[in-house]
């Protein structure tokens, strides 16, 4: 074929084709991020960080789905018994996503996150925040559906705030994002029995108005120090 | 220097993993040695400052991890590589190694190339597209390489590296050791004594906790003479076991 | 496995078949350029060609030759690479090969005016995309900024001269073969 014949394949070429190649190699293995990660990345002003916000567990599109059809279906329960069933489930469903938004239990390669300039507690509470802020928005959205429940709703974002914290803590204490689930729905349904059987009140853990914000917030505050402070030996030791 | 520890210490409840260790390493391959529950993997993490010490003093390239600013600056500079490394099985190659570049706040625009270089170094080119899941356990030892290279790291540490790689890959592994120790420090933990000999220009053997041995391979050699073994690492590394349990 | 069925699976996004491309071709390649260009516009020129290899695999069609469409693509490359730098005096390293024959050149001339003709007058909007994108081998960003139009406008530009040059040149070749 033309031009083959001419090339000098007796002269020792000093074109660099290994460098070649890994330059092409870079723009066709590269991942271009979306527009939200790019976004994301100029608003913490960290690519790296916008990138583990956006593989986070429960920040991926089929939990989301998920969250909005539990979401969806408590408002329509809320509207049809006139009964806060969307105060009652926005804080367990914010627990489990904050649960499976870290942990060994969740991030396999936990331990080499350790060792990452941008250090894990940054991304469990970027994560954490994002999380709680995805629910907080769904959750007020399904108030906003059912006027009736509206009042009591806004009920949830504090003991919202405090099982989460609680889901946090545990999934961080255990390193187990299941267990930090199991906790937070076990915790907030014994809360919600406890002070229905209390004052005959079904709703009576979401309709307490300041008598119950303060113990949420002790909770809540008492969760964040044990996850701020907590022990960093991972599982095993040789 | 690029590791001076003095007296590490670490405890996990009331068993001591790492007792009074003292080394030094600059730069080229440094081999760690030593049987299962030595304290290697312990030594390790708390010179990836993944958890940091119960006593002693460490400095890793000329830094404190104690320290938080120092510590982020070491980590940018460091290269991980655990005993156990999980997966991200829906990754790619590409993107895990591009991940953990971004973690170890490269700048983006150098993130490309850099993968593209660490991946082709480990001989995963044909496989950057493929996902975890699909690798085996060679596959993803290397993908665990790559990561630990990407952002041409000043200190490297490297937990049982060639675990599932087969004899050709492990000397295609020595190799990349040595060209990488040309500028890095390169500090690898093995329980396998050919890893150390290939590539190593000093090594260190830890048992139960402590450091029992700190040369070069040839001084190691030179201890094993008279005694029986397969080879003459073998053959010194058993003389220090028979030493220090004696 | 041949060229064309590798270029198939490069079209199809398989990066392998790249590399495989990569290993079979870049050293020729490399060489040919060599001649006019210092290594390290070579390797730049190198990396821009499987670039774009890579981007227009799908227009390959499996009866070109595939060592002539690499280096059609490598020398358009290396035109633009010497433009961009300011090395316009060396771009005619990198021209399309001229005809032999003198009688074959005049046939040639004689088809690009009448093709010419059929576009529009000089200076007129798609003779200077014609100018600028098809003789003068600029990339469509860089034509957009140059003629103050999006870069859609010239794309559609080119589409319509490329087709009023194939009608011309079509109806010409007829009408000479009739005479």
């Amino acid at each position: 074929m033309e031009g083959m014949d001419e090339t000098p394949f007796d002269v020792e070429l000093d074109v660099d084709l290994d460098k070649v190649w890994v330059g092409v190699a870079a723009q066709v293995w590269r991942r271009r991020p979306g527009r939200v990660e790019r976004l994301v990345g100029r608003l913490l002003r960290s690519p790296g960080l916008a990138r583990a916000l956006l593989t986070t567990p429960s920040l991926l599109v089929p939990w989301l789905l998920a969250s909005i059809g539990v979401m969806a279906a408590g408002a329509l329960a809320t509207a049809a018994t006139g009964e806060p069933l969307v105060a009652l489930l926005a804080p367990a469903m914010a627990g489990a996503g904050i649960a499976y938004s870290y942990g060994p239990g969740m991030d396999p390669a936990w331990e080499l996150a350790c060792s990452m300039a941008i250090n894990e507690s940054m991304v469990l509470l970027t994560r954490a925040l994002a999380v709680f802020a995805v629910n907080a928005v769904l959750a007020l959205a399904a108030s906003v559906v059912c006027p009736a429940a509206a009042g009591i709703a806004l009920g949830w974002f504090v003991p919202m705030t405090a099982v989460s914290m609680l889901a946090l803590a545990a999934a961080t204490l255990t390193r187990s994002a299941n267990i930090g689930v199991a906790a937070a729905v076990v915790a907030w349904t014994l809360t919600v029995l406890a002070s229905s059987s209390a004052t005959g009140r079904f709703a009576a853990a979401v309709d307490g108005g300041l008598t119950l914000l303060l113990p949420y917030l002790l909770v809540a505050v008492c969760c964040a120090a044990i996850v701020v402070h907590r022990p960093a030996t991972p599982r095993g030791n040789s | 220097m690029n590791v001076e520890i003095n007296g590490l210490v670490r405890r996990f409840g009331r068993t001591e993993a790492v007792r009074g260790v003292d080394l030094t390493v600059d730069s080229g391959v440094f081999g760690l040695l030593g049987p299962n529950g030595a304290g290697k993997t312990s030594l390790f993490r708390m010179m990836a400052t993944v958890i940091p010490p119960t006593s002693g003093t460490l400095r890793l390239l000329g830094r404190d991890p104690g320290n938080h600013h120092d510590r982020r600056e070491i980590r940018r500079r460091l290269g991980y590589l655990p005993q156990n490394l999980g997966y991200y099985p829906r990754f790619t190659v590409a993107e895990f190694v591009e991940y953990f570049a971004l973690l170890k706040e490269m700048p983006p625009a150098r993130v490309p190339a850099a993968v593209a270089s660490a991946v082709e170094k480990v001989g995963l080119g044909d496989k950057a597209r493929a996902r975890l899941h699909t690798l085996s356990g060679g596959m993803l030892r290397r993908v665990g390489i790559a990561q630990a290279i990407v952002n041409n790291p000043e200190l490297v540490l490297l937990d049982e590296p060639t675990a599932g790689l087969d004899p050709e890959q492990r000397v295609d592994f020595r190799k990349l050791m040595r060209e990488i120790g040309e500028t890095s420090t390169v500090v690898l933990s093995t329980h396998l004594v050919e890893d150390i000999g290939a590539s190593c220009s000093r090594v260190a053997m830890m048992y139960n906790g402590t450091i029992a041995f700190n040369g070069t391979p040839d001084e190691l050699v030179s201890l094993g003479e008279g005694r029986v073994g397969d080879a003459p690492l073998e053959r010194g590394y058993s003389a220090v076991l028979a030493g220090v349990r004696a | 496995m041949d060229d064309d069925e590798l270029i198939a699976r490069l079209a199809g996004g398989d990066d392998v078949a790249l590399r495989e491309l990569f290993g079979r071709h870049a050293r020729w390649l490399a060489g040919r350029l060599r001649t006019a260009l210092p290594a390290s516009d070579v390797e730049d020129v190198l990396q821009e060609t499987f670039l774009e290899v890579w981007r227009s695999a799908p227009n390959y069609r499996a009866q070109d030759s595939a060592a002539g469409w690499l280096w059609t693509i490598a020398r358009r490359r290396a035109a633009m690479w010497l433009r961009k730098n300011g090395r316009t005096d060396e771009v005619a390293l990198f021209a399309e090969p001229v005809a032999e024959d003198p009688s074959e050149g005049v046939i040639v001339r004689e088809d690009l005016r009448a093709a010419l003709d059929a576009i529009g007058p000089e200076g007129g909007p798609d003779r200077e995309v014609f100018r600028l994108v098809y003789e003068q081998d600029r990339p469509v960003a860089e034509v957009a900024v140059l003629l103050g139009v999006p870069e859609g406008t010239v794309k559609s530009r080119s589409f319509r001269v490329r087709r009023a040059l194939r009608a011309a040149l079509g109806e010409h070749r007829t009408a000479e073969e009739r005479i």
